[in-house]
């Protein structure tokens, strides 16, 4: 029998999300349009039509040892260019953000290659070769798993996720990256540590409601759809703690 | 800092608020007969990068800036996000109310009574002033600033 993943277990509507955004069959749709110039400014890692700086030579000019596993393993571009390991960190807001970080480490990992993600509660981090991120966070910021006013493309000073929104609606930034402009257009002023960059960087207009709710992977009792409402859901989460609890005393399930 | 006889009670917005409705909200709780304190509380927004490899950088912020109070200048620092209030007795309180309907037509808020209000130093507060603090401003202003609280004389 082929194994067939599940993803995830759940009824609601945020359950089905969660699940559609880790397959990786699943073709994320695409909303706006941010060129490769626009994301190599905000990520702020290199200037923009500068080369890729190195931390090794290509793979082709040195020597590789004798190794089963580099040889089953295809090297990404960026490998095998031997770029630099770069960051880029998203901070999403709980207030119906499409992602949040846990399911953003799934599903870069059902998706992406070559890639060390960190997850942590109000923010999460994906570690990667340089060229490789800039193809992976131009995927991330220009799908439904992007949204200009609710998600945050953060590197440091990332406080905000699980604060209140603005009186505009844009999730709270100590270093206002992002400003909602006069024409409605979420536009970054700063890169993703905070430094002032030579032009506005346009992310597009921030999604309204009930998009947000359509597209979210949060659970939220006020407005959205409660945990507890999915009873599936809960029932799987009890079952994981319950065996993982029993399973340190005494490895057997009854 | 607080005195136990005085009423306390805070405006907590559903969204943070813009340095202009803050203003206008500000101007009208002051006008209010019976406020003794105003605190603005809500996150910090730094004049330098705190963090990260901008660390010390300028950080420039639309909403952090001056508003004017009753006849005073005051330096936004923070997002204000909720205003704590002492008052002179609770009878003020559906005037506040009135205020804050006048200010949030398209937002919802919550005008809470408790105390909310600092009412003892804390190890901070005597780490910086000593034990002969001046209880005029624990409570009110961040302990780790030199800031001094702002004093509203008059109305203009």
């Amino acid at each position: 029998m082929v194994y067939k993943p599940q993803y995830g277990p759940g009824t609601s509507l945020v359950a089905e999300n969660r699940r559609k955004y880790m397959n990786p069959e699943y073709k994320l749709e695409k909303i706006r349009d941010v060129s490769d110039e626009d994301i190599v400014m905000i990520l702020g890692h290199r200037a923009p039509g500068s080369a890729y700086p190195t931390a090794h030579p290509p793979l082709a000019e040195q020597q590789e040892p004798d190794c089963p596993v580099r040889k089953l393993v295809t090297p990404t571009d960026g490998a095998k260019a031997g770029d630099r390991v770069r960051y880029i960190q998203f901070a999403d807001s709980m207030f119906f953000a499409p992602a949040q970080p846990y399911l953003r480490t799934y599903l870069e990992m059902y998706r992406h290659r070559g890639i060390d993600p960190g997850t942590l509660s109000g923010r999460q981090i994906v570690e990667c070769r340089e060229r490789d991120l800039e193809q992976y966070s131009k995927e991330l910021v220009n799908t439904e798993l992007f949204d200009s006013a609710r998600v945050g493309i953060r590197g440091a000073t990332v406080h905000g996720h699980s604060l209140r929104l603005r009186e505009d609606g844009m999730m709270f930034d100590m270093l206002q990256r992002c400003i909602l402009d006069t024409d409605g257009v979420v536009k970054y002023v700063k890169d993703q540590i905070g430094e002032a960059l030579d032009r506005a960087v346009p992310v597009g207009k921030p999604m309204d409601e009930k998009w947000l709710k359509a597209h979210t992977t949060i659970f939220h009792s006020l407005g959205g759809v409660a945990y507890r409402d999915d009873t599936e859901y809960i029932e799987y989460v009890q079952r994981i703690h319950s065996l993982r609890t029993k399973y340190g005393f005494m490895p057997v399930e009854k | 800092m607080t005195d136990a006889k005085y009423s306390q009670c805070r405006i907590v917005p559903a969204r943070f608020l813009k340095p202009e409705t803050a203003e206008r909200l500000l101007n009208g709780i002051v006008r209010v007969e019976g406020v003794r304190r105003i605190v603005v509380n809500g996150p910090r927004l730094p004049a330098t990068v705190p963090y990260g490899p901008a660390r010390g950088k300028p950080n420039p912020h639309t909403d952090r800036k001056v508003i004017h109070v009753g006849d005073q200048d005051v330096e936004l620092q923070v997002q204000a996000g909720m205003i704590i209030l002492e008052i002179m007795d609770d009878s003020c309180i559906p005037e506040l109310r009135k205020v804050c309907d006048e200010v949030f037509t398209d937002l919802s808020y919550v005008l809470e009574e408790g105390r909310f209000m600092k009412a003892s130093p804390s190890l901070t507060d005597y780490a910086k002033y000593g034990p002969d603090a001046d209880m005029e401003i624990v409570g009110l202003v961040d302990p780790r600033r030199n800031d001094r609280p702002v004093i509203i004389q008059g109305l203009k």
